[in-house]
């Protein structure tokens, strides 16, 4: 299909085993998506332990960016979560490295965009939504469920505003994958499309002329995509400490 | 055998009570760092605050009005998709062709909203 229409816009996310393996026959090859997840995993890895190596007073470039980061998180689980909240930054901090640098890595030219995969943002979300309910469950126990039942509403609604609750909670983690799924997926085919005008109007003889608009706007949409790619690892994560909240104090 | 006793009382406890001491050890760093990130909060801000009087407009404030847009939207169509599926889950089970399918797509609208209005309802939070 590569070799039939290069410029396919959704070309790029087709997902190409590296080394194929099969045990139980259980499709567990490591794809050029494992590849990123591994090269994501050691950038976000080396930033940290490189950027907090030199511990300097006056920090350089790579521990002024660690520290950024990590004090980002820290205020954004703080102002959310408050106090006990801060018990789950390690793991907002994880998840929102890994998000940040899954979606700036897959800006880069002839790499792969991971969270521009339904099943990798759907995984994220559901382990997000687990632990909400497994911690909601073993912290307050049945007073977790207190999160399905609104306050200060008469009785009789009950039948109809419990499932309306259950249905908003189910929606959350289906709107935490799809918006970042959408927003990558969205973000790259645009850009491909862009690129793929210039292609064809340089190869169109007098029209070539117009070449440098999309190449323009190309260049606008990458930066608007930076912006996109930091914003949505941003919502991710604080979206991740508003759910995370209300397993630590549920009912609203 | 009473003294064997204690002693499995000992190692029954022992866990418990180290666990009990990680918790407080947890509890104490954690105070540390929070009041830590309130002073530095308060001056962030305070500085923020002497920053942000002459430019109205940031390049943030675009991204937080965006972002808030796009979640505003996608969890109206999120909790419109989740009671859409429950519908016709029960409907393909229970054989009611588009009984529940139409019921729990209602619901699924409410929930959506409920949602939307719980988002605008929350005080204005700089995150959006």
């Amino acid at each position: 299909m590569a070799e039939e229409n290069p410029m396919d816009p959704i070309h790029q996310f087709v997902i190409k085993p590296i080394v194929s393996l099969h045990p139980l026959g259980i499709d567990a090859s490591f794809t050029n998506a494992s590849l990123f997840m591994v090269i994501v995993v050691l950038a976000a890895a080396a930033l940290m332990l490189i950027g907090t190596q030199s511990k300097a007073l006056i920090p350089g470039r790579l521990q002024s960016l660690a520290e950024m980061a990590y004090q980002f998180v820290a205020s954004t689980v703080h102002m959310a979560g408050g106090h006990d909240g801060m018990r789950f930054f390690p793991f907002v901090f994880t998840l929102f490295m890994f998000v940040l640098f899954c979606n700036l890595i897959g800006l880069l030219p002839y790499t792969f965009s991971i969270t521009s995969q339904i099943m990798v943002t759907g995984a994220l979300a559901m382990l997000v939504i687990s632990i909400v309910v497994v911690y909601g469950l073993i912290h307050n126990g049945k007073g977790f469920l207190k999160l399905f039942v609104p306050s200060g509403v008469p009785v009789a609604l009950m039948p109809l505003l419990v499932p309306i609750e259950i249905i908003s909670f189910l929606s959350r983690p289906v709107s935490l994958s799809v918006r970042l799924f959408a927003n990558m997926l969205a973000g790259h085919i645009t850009l491909q499309v862009m690129g793929g005008f210039v292609v064809s109007l340089l190869g169109a003889g007098l029209f070539s002329i117009l070449a440098p608009l999309p190449f323009a706007m190309t260049i606008v949409l990458t930066a608007f995509e930076l912006l996109v790619a930091v914003l949505q690892a941003y919502v991710f994560a604080i979206l991740t400490c508003v759910y995370l909240n209300d397993a630590v104090h549920p009912g609203h | 055998m009473a003294e064997r006793n204690g002693q499995d009382d000992h190692s029954r406890q022992k866990p418990e009570a180290s666990r009990e001491r990680d918790d407080e050890r947890l509890r104490a760093r954690l105070n540390t760092l929070s009041s830590a990130l309130d002073a530095q909060n308060v001056a962030d801000k305070a500085a923020e605050a002497a920053k942000r009087e002459p430019v109205r407009i940031l390049p943030g404030s675009i991204g937080n009005a965006m972002s808030l847009a796009v979640r505003v939207l996608s969890e109206f169509v999120a909790a419109v998709l989740v009671g859409a599926v429950i519908g016709w889950w029960i409907d393909r089970a229970a054989g009611t062709s588009p009984a529940f399918l139409i019921v729990f797509l209602l619901m699924g609208a409410a929930a959506g909203f409920w949602n939307v209005y719980r988002i605008a309802m929350k005080p204005p939070n700089p995150e959006g």
